[in-house]
């Protein structure tokens, strides 16, 4: 078997074609929409004088101001959820199942879904959340409500329902990997070292499983900001977070507003994953072993 | 280490009066099921306080699990435990008066040594300057103080081991445990490491249980070797009854250095037996057995020579295949008429008197034999 040695010529041709692939249809892209949102005067075209005057208009506006800062706590609502469900799923598969079979099987009900696009499964909460959807039926079947609830349904309540479960396995994911590779015996260490199991659990098992909760996070954290098509479909016309006016002004072909939203959810992007960077170096994962 | 010193006459904590308090470990036949398989199967035993205990045997003979009840990672299916007196068998590790230390020592990644040696000492809740104290004190005795702030990952096996201990030791529990302690170490490191773990426990008085498959291990360390085999204790005692009597056929083929025959009594006079075997016709020391029983005994192959004389009533002739040399005992190997092997150990820097291929009588006087009795239990 022939191998490929790390920092060898060959080694370098092989990044090549995905190194082309990523020029072509990410950074390029990035570059000309963040020029593209500088151009100035009245006239769409490469010979419009450069300017700040469409962040200084953006910036102006309260409306998208607020949205911003919408778009941004409903993410961290997010984080916290996902996170809090994710790591409870998470350590319940890897520590409470012991039977592999049923291990294999919950993980399949977790991961099968992912099988359909993520737009299939926003739509699909729809039946589940409306006036006559499956849950205010339950509601009202049980006699807890007596006429149907319609906050589920075009809120921001329906909207986090339906990202919940779209984001929480991303979250668990990462926290699932980190938990099995924990060595049985330092758990058991610790316990005969006096830790009695919530001591074992903040002291060895949450700090050797926090690259996976930030990974996870980070996952979360970029899809939700991403995500417009769960809003546009649970939330209606009555909710929008800062990619959905980026289809808004693109939709109206106001190009240059279109790029000044694009590049600013990316530099909120930039800052969260940065700041993650800081809490643990995920590319140092699992080197403390 | 003298810092852990005063562990030995440690003050006389509350004792109920039922139990006699010169215990640190008493097992009541525990028995552990796992499905089918049983690992532990009715092991009762006593550890006096500062005893030095080795449980030795073949990987799955129940000896880690026998450990791992003591130190309450498992909980027993039948049977109890009593450390220092008190009944604990239902009881979690972290109420339990005992350390342990971890084939792969367990050391925390994610933590300093400093951090990990004084992890048991923030768990009993001391003071933040007396742990930090504690902490240099026993970085310090074990000589590991240099390495207070690295993480264990950049450790070497011998540091870690010592870390290891350390953290083991900082909280001076009435039993330590140590399962497999030095079999991740070195060759080189383990007999210093021996050495040192011997003095140690010697000097703190803390009782240690130590589970090896290592019979070197066991006989040059523990007061008292528990041979395990099959869930069960096969034998217990000092090294040398362990050594030179061994109870059963399994102890007497898994201790080095022993030849066991298994036969058919066939007369029996003058604390004699005479035992028919497939190598050829034996006298045993014995009495009790009847005429007609399954027998096994053992012979040690120092005591059995090639310059056979008349006392030597115990005779025959084999062929030997091999020659050992190890600077102070010639070991030969010799085939049986059965077919098994029959060692023989020829002592002091003679000249070899017997070569591979030759074709020798050996001797050995009844005295010499020992039939097994069975579980000493």
């Amino acid at each position: 078997m022939s191998t490929i040695r790390v920092r060898s010529a060959a080694s370098y041709w092989l990044a090549v074609p995905a190194a082309i692939w990523m020029l072509g249809v990410v950074v390029v892209p990035i570059l000309l929409l963040g020029w593209v949102s500088l151009w100035g005067g009245r006239s769409f075209s490469p010979a419009s004088p450069l300017t700040f005057d469409n962040y200084t208009k953006f910036f102006a506006n309260k409306t998208y101001l607020q949205l911003v800062l919408t778009t941004v706590t409903h993410t961290v609502g997010l984080m916290a959820v996902t996170g809090v469900i994710g790591y409870a799923i998470a350590y319940f598969m890897t520590m409470k199942v012991r039977h592999s079979a049923w291990r294999l099987v919950l993980f399949l009900a977790f991961v099968v879904p992912f099988w359909t696009s993520a737009l299939i499964r926003g739509i699909a909460w729809v039946p589940f959340l409306g006036v006559n959807g499956v849950i205010n039926q339950a509601l009202m079947f049980t006699g807890a409500t007596h006429s149907p609830i319609e906050a589920f349904l075009y809120s921001r309540f329906g909207i986090s329902m339906a990202q919940a479960s779209l984001y929480t396995m991303m979250a668990a994911g990462p926290v699932i990997y980190m938990l099995n590779s924990i060595a049985p015996q330092l758990r058991e260490a610790a316990m005969t070292l006096k830790a009695p199991p919530l001591v074992v659990f903040w002291r060895i098992v949450l700090p050797l499983t926090l690259p996976g909760v930030v990974i996870g996070q980070v996952l979360v954290f970029l899809n939700v900001m991403a995500d417009f098509a769960t809003v546009a479909t649970v939330g209606g016309n009555k909710h929008a977070m800062l990619p959905n006016l980026v289809l808004l002004f693109y939709e109206g072909s106001q190009h240059r507003a279109a790029s000044v939203v694009a590049v600013l959810l990316m530099a909120c992007m930039l800052i969260g994953v940065v700041a993650a960077m800081k809490v643990v170096d995920i590319r140092r994962l699992g080197a403390e072993r | 280490m003298d810092t852990l010193a005063h562990t030995a006459t440690g003050s006389p904590a509350a004792m109920p009066a039922m139990a006699p308090p010169q215990l640190d470990l008493e097992l009541r036949g525990i028995r552990k099921r796992y499905g089918d398989f049983t690992a532990v199967d009715g092991v009762s035993l006593k550890i006096r306080k500062g005893q030095f205990v080795c449980l030795l045997g073949p990987s799955g003979c129940g000896k880690t699990t026998t450990l791992r009840c003591v130190a309450g990672l498992e909980e027993p299916d039948d049977g109890g435990i009593l450390i220092g007196g008190r009944e604990v068998t239902k009881d979690p590790p972290w109420e339990r008066d005992i350390a342990m230390m971890f084939q792969d020592f367990a050391l925390f990644p994610h933590m300093s040594v400093a951090k990990n040696v004084g992890f048991g000492l923030e768990m009993l809740k001391k003071p933040k300057a007396q742990i930090a104290e504690r902490v240099q004190q026993v970085l310090k005795s074990f000589e590991i103080a240099s390495l207070a702030d690295r993480k264990p990952g950049s450790l070497s096996g011998g540091q870690r081991q010592r870390v290891a201990l350390a953290r083991a030791m900082i909280t001076e529990p009435r039993i330590l445990l140590l399962d497999e302690p030095i079999g991740a170490l070195d060759y080189s490191l383990r007999e210093t490491v021996m050495l040192e773990l011997k003095l140690l426990q010697q000097r703190t008085g803390i009782s240690f249980i130590w589970v090896t498959h290592d019979q070197n291990e066991a006989f040059s360390l523990g007061d008292l070797v528990v041979v395990m085999n099959h869930a069960r204790i096969e034998q217990q005692g000092a090294p040398e009854d362990i050594l030179q009597r061994p109870a059963t056929a399994f102890v007497a083929s898994f201790v080095q250095g022993n030849n066991v025959f298994r036969g058919r009594v066939v007369q029996a006079a003058d604390g004699l037996l005479r035992v028919e075997t497939a190598a050829g016709s034996f006298l045993v020391p014995g009495s009790a057995q009847a005429i007609g029983s399954e027998v096994s005994f053992s012979v040690r192959a120092e005591n059995i020579t090639d310059l056979t004389g008349e006392h030597h009533l115990n005779q025959l002739t084999a062929r030997c295949t091999t020659v050992e040399y190890f600077g102070s005992v010639r070991r030969h190997i010799f085939e049986r008429p059965d077919g098994e092997l029959l060692k023989y150990d020829q002592f002091g820097a003679y000249a070899a008197r017997i070569a591979a291929g030759q074709v020798a009588v050996l001797g050995w006087r009844p005295q010499d034999t020992v039939l097994h009795t069975g579980a000493a239990g």
